[in-house]
């Protein structure tokens, strides 16, 4: 691997922090294998996939690691290079505030508020457009799943929904 | 003329009013899904994946299975007009498709990828109905050890069909073996990785994990970047192809349908490497191989025979193993049991109906997307016009939707949104999510079949290599673990290596 932003020994390196974080993970499991019991060969206990499990994710992100090292990887700001990295930063925030808010102000309360949100916030849709797209669809949808499907969708505090 | 017989019951059931009616749905959302990039059949399966809930099991899965084979349809469209692949297996169909749709010819490219698209099908139900009741007369004696072997198979041939590196591959399906065991023991009943979650005790849903890693690490991948798309303006007309067109389509029509079928079954395998497969050999075998790139119908006609064909042999693992070989079919199998039902060798004699049914309808589906796919060109071409701005926030809408109604469960809704921003990540950094699915689907089988052979074995290991099955299952395995080690080998996985996640 070569190129620009290709590095070796260097904290931006990506793909050492891939690697890294794998080895933690499978040290994880292996763990809470161990705690779970292994059981016999005979009659393998609950922890006994696990342990192994976490001994494979070990060895590959050690061979993940090891690559970074040797040959070298992106760095985090060429992964990155052109792109708009704080709009998926502005969905996951909408998406955390919706599912938040999904339980005490119910569906329909949650969801034009999201939708107006998403339309507004990462590429702009005008507002005459945006405000009736984002009231009708999620009303059309929950009318779908309440009155066809008969599904019931929260409607919170208010009862709204 | 039992196979006959079957196939008059199955028509039964197929041509019911209401499967007809979820036939229509199933190929009618899965042609949109095709052709609206970003959101493919796994995110559009998961979303109704609740809806079967509704109808009876043949209604739900007629329209599931409708669903997966018409967004193989679909997909074509989009890659031809707009040279973006709607979903993952039309990404070959870009290649000369769009440079014949920007040299005028359009409308034989779209029509010889439906009417390719209908003979594969047609011969991959033709062939299912034939090796299917046969394989699962076999599939009786297998045991524990042979579906261990068989599933092990199916993840090493996916992580060596997966973009990119091997190790990075088959560390996401160790990740995905472990998620998969969250929940309680199914033998000691003991709770794994639940940190003391009551919701974590049945484990973690499959709709909001795959919704996560494909809907929602899509879209934050798309709001990114700024979206250009190069829609053909030209009206389109003359979808029927000439006798030249067809002269020169014939030939790599019905290699690929022959091809897609075979690499349709293997674990692992389905229609994204069958398209990718059927191109490499129509311009290997070409006598012009230059023209390839530049418009050449035959780089269209084999990838879309080959892809619809995958699509019908993989119902084949599915139906007569149990073993899904494929993240669409992984999804497939969760209708099934959503429904009580276990897909496996018994299903085609204690449940008839089902099976046979479901071949029908898949008959009657492929005649009706030939007549959605072609006259209604105009409007799948209006769709494509749709901002992404305006698009995105409806497949969020819907993606949530669809994992609360699957569980009627907040927590799912948290779950998806933590797997949509780890598959944001994982994507970026290079890792493929496509293993790490279809071992979370596989792991509880693969840790119960593990288990249980040693337990019957007496912790003999030498269980998996004295049974013939199993032994070549894991030779296989073997030589494909090696192979990447081996300089020209590794080569030849760079070529078919694919990307997954569309």
């Amino acid at each position: 691997m070569s190129g620009e932003g290709n590095v070796k020994l260097r904290l931006d390196n990506s793909e050492l922090w891939g690697g890294l974080i794998g080895l933690g993970l499978g040290i994880f499991v292996i763990r809470s294998g161990l705690k779970l019991k292994l059981g016999t060969i005979h009659d393998p206990g609950s922890g006994f996939v696990l342990f192994y499990t976490g001994i494979l994710i070990c060895a590959f992100a050690a061979t993940v690691t090891v690559a970074a090292l040797t040959e070298g990887g992106p760095t985090f700001g060429s992964r990155w290079r052109d792109a708009r990295w704080g709009k998926p930063l502005l969905v996951i925030a909408c998406l955390t505030a919706f599912a938040i808010a999904l339980d005490p102000l119910g569906f329909l309360l949650a969801a034009v508020p999201l939708t107006l949100l998403l339309m507004r916030l990462v590429d702009p849709v005008r507002w005459s457009l945006a405000i009736p797209i984002s009231i009708l669809v999620p009303v059309g949808m929950w009318w779908l799943l309440k009155q066809a499907l008969g599904i019931q969708l929260p409607s919170g505090t208010f009862g709204i929904g | 003329m039992d196979t006959l017989v079957n196939v008059a019951h199955g028509f039964g059931v197929a041509l019911a009013p209401v499967n007809l009616l979820y036939c229509f749905i199933g190929v009618f959302i899965g042609t949109l899904v095709g052709v609206l990039p970003g959101i493919g059949p796994i995110s559009a399966m998961s979303l109704l994946l609740p809806v079967t809930l509704s109808g009876t099991p043949e209604s739900g899965i007629i329209m599931m299975a409708g669903i997966y084979y018409g967004s193989m349809y679909g997909g074509s469209t989009t890659s031809i007009l707009v040279n973006i692949p709607g979903e993952a297996a039309s990404v070959v169909t870009c290649i000369d498709g769009h440079q014949m749709a920007k040299q005028g010819r359009a409308g034989p490219a779209l029509g010889i990828a439906a009417f390719g698209s209908f003979i594969a099908g047609t011969f991959a139900l033709i062939a299912l109905m034939l090796v299917a009741p046969k394989l699962a007369s076999v599939a009786i004696v297998f045991g524990p050890a042979e579906y261990f072997s068989l599933m092990a198979l199916g993840l090493v041939v996916l992580t060596f069909l997966t973009q990119g590196s091997m190790a990075k591959a088959l560390l996401m399906a160790c990740i995905g073996v472990v998620l998969g065991l969250i929940g309680l023991d199914s033998i000691t009943a003991q709770p794994r990785l639940t940190f003391g979650r009551i919701e974590l005790m049945d484990g973690i849903g499959l709709v909001p994990v795959v919704m996560g890693l494909f809907g929602v690490a899509e879209v934050l991948l798309n709001t990114e970047r700024v979206i250009k798309r190069d829609i053909i303006e030209a009206k389109i007309t003359r979808l029927l192809p000439d006798k030249e067109d067809w002269k020169a389509s014939a030939g790599p029509v019905g290699r690929g349908t022959v091809l897609g079928f075979f690499l349709g079954i293997l674990p692992g395998g389905g229609a994204v490497v069958a398209s990718f497969a059927s191109y490499a050999l129509e311009k290997r075998l070409s006598g012009t191989p230059e023209r390839f790139g530049h418009g050449a119908i035959e780089g269209v006609a084999g990838p879309e025979a080959a892809n619809n064909a995958a699509a019908g042999g993989a119902f084949i693992p599915l139906m007569t193993l149990g073993i899904p070989p494929n993240v669409v079919m992984a999804l497939l199998l969760g209708a099934f049991v959503v429904h009580g039902l276990q897909p496996g060798p018994l299903m085609i004699t204690q449940n008839p109906g089902l099976f046979w049914g479901i071949v029908a309808s898949m008959y009657i589906g492929n005649l009706m997307l030939l007549v959605l796919n072609l006259p209604m060109i105009g409007m799948w071409v209006q769709l494509l016009k749709l901002p992404y701005n305006i698009l995105f926030p409806l497949i969020i809408l819907f993606t949530i939707i669809g994992v609360y109604c699957s569980s009627n469960n907040v927590f799912d809704v948290y779950v998806m949104i933590a797997f949509g921003v780890i598959g944001y990540f994982m994507r970026k950094l290079g890792y493929e999510p496509a293993p790490l699915v279809l071992a979370f689907v596989l792991g509880p089988m693969l840790e119960n079949n593990l288990r249980k052979s040693l337990i019957l074995s007496q912790g003999d290991l030498g269980t998996f290599v004295t049974r013939p099955i199993s032994a070549a299952c894991l030779a296989l395995a073997l030589v494909l673990l090696i192979g990447p080690l081996l300089p020209a080998l590794r080569k030849r996985r760079e070529l078919v290596a694919l990307d997954e996640g569309a």
